[in-house]
């Protein structure tokens, strides 16, 4: 399964939803994306908006699933944990 | 204040404590306080004194600011008037910098809660800070409420005037009459009637619980 986090380096739940991840050795992606200049930032922002129909962080996409804020319980199932 | 750049809101120098203490009193009227989890606190308040640095206000640390100063000045923490309903489901604010003031361990509450569907009851404000005869406008969310305390008993009820859309918090109380600040239309607190055909506003559900007032929408 592809994993991907939209994250903003400010946000603490950003911060958590990336250590959970780590500590369950799972691949994935991350993009900051308020480390992101110009266009590169403008498409991320609509790709978020896209994902999730807002621009509150993090956002996590799971194969089909797109999870909005820190939902430790819900990647844990996905995960199979 | 110079050309470039947005005008800064704190000076330079400005702390975790002083955003802290600033905010405060504020959000204690809003039914909120801090979050238990003191570091998680230290955390999210240098994260917004970084962005206030950066953007010259407190930005939300969790959402983008989308460059529309009319949209982004409903993510300058604390932002809780603006998305109260969502908030007071949640028990807590989308970052979790607060907490409902009815929570008991704040720490606990981390991380994603499903919003449930339903109803939402809001806290809007402290009764005592209300006395009889108030008329206010709240807001809550997306929508504007008038507040109005008739003796003991509290109402609220559509803010916008039927007439030519006035707002009636910011009108005057006479007995259990709202009236207009516009053109002086009359509405009945107790059920949004108005003598004028056809242009009643909704009413809300008003409690009081531990001293502060809830609007239910
Ligand atoms: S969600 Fe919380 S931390 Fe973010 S702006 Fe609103 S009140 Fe502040
Ligand atoms: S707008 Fe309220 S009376 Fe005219």
């Amino acid at each position: 399964m592809q994993i991907r986090l939209y994250a903003l380096s400010t946000c603490p739940y950003c911060r958590m939803t990336k250590k959970f991840l780590d500590s369950a050795s799972v691949e994935y992606e991350m993009t900051e994306v308020d480390k992101l200049d110009g266009a590169e930032k403008e498409a991320a922002i609509a790709e978020v908006r896209e994902l999730s129909g807002g621009a509150s962080f993090p956002v996590v996409v799971m194969g089909d699933e797109v999870i909005v804020g820190f939902n430790k319980k819900r990647i844990r199932e996905l995960l199979d944990l | 204040m110079s050309a470039a750049g947005p005008r800064r809101r704190f000076p330079e120098g400005t702390t975790a404590g002083d955003l802290r203490a600033y905010m405060a009193p504020f959000v204690e009227r809003l039914g909120y306080r801090f979050n238990d989890d003191e570091e998680f606190v230290a955390e999210v308040l240098e994260a917004e004194i970084e962005i206030l640095d950066e953007a010259g206000d407190v930005y939300c640390p969790c959402r983008v600011r989308t460059g529309d100063p009319k949209e982004d000045v409903k993510i300058v923490c604390p932002c809780i008037p603006f998305y109260a309903d969502q908030f007071a489901k949640l028990r807590k604010c989308w970052c979790g910098l607060f907490v409902r003031t009815d929570v008991e361990d704040g720490g606990e509450l981390h991380g994603v809660i499903e919003v449930p569907e339903g109803p939402a009851e809001v806290p809007v404000a402290l009764a005592d800070e209300f006395p009889p005869g108030t008329l206010r406008t709240v807001r809550i969310g997306k929508r504007e409420v008038a507040l109005a305390r008739v003796g003991d008993e509290f109402f609220a009820l559509g803010n916008v005037c039927r007439h030519a859309f006035g707002p009636l918090g910011q009108g005057f109380l006479d007995g259990h009459a709202a009236i207009c600040p516009w053109h002086g239309w009359r509405f009945d607190v107790r059920d949004g009637t108005t003598d004028h055909p056809g242009a009643d506003v909704a009413t809300y559900p008003v409690s009081v619980r531990d001293g502060y007032v809830f609007v239910t929408v």
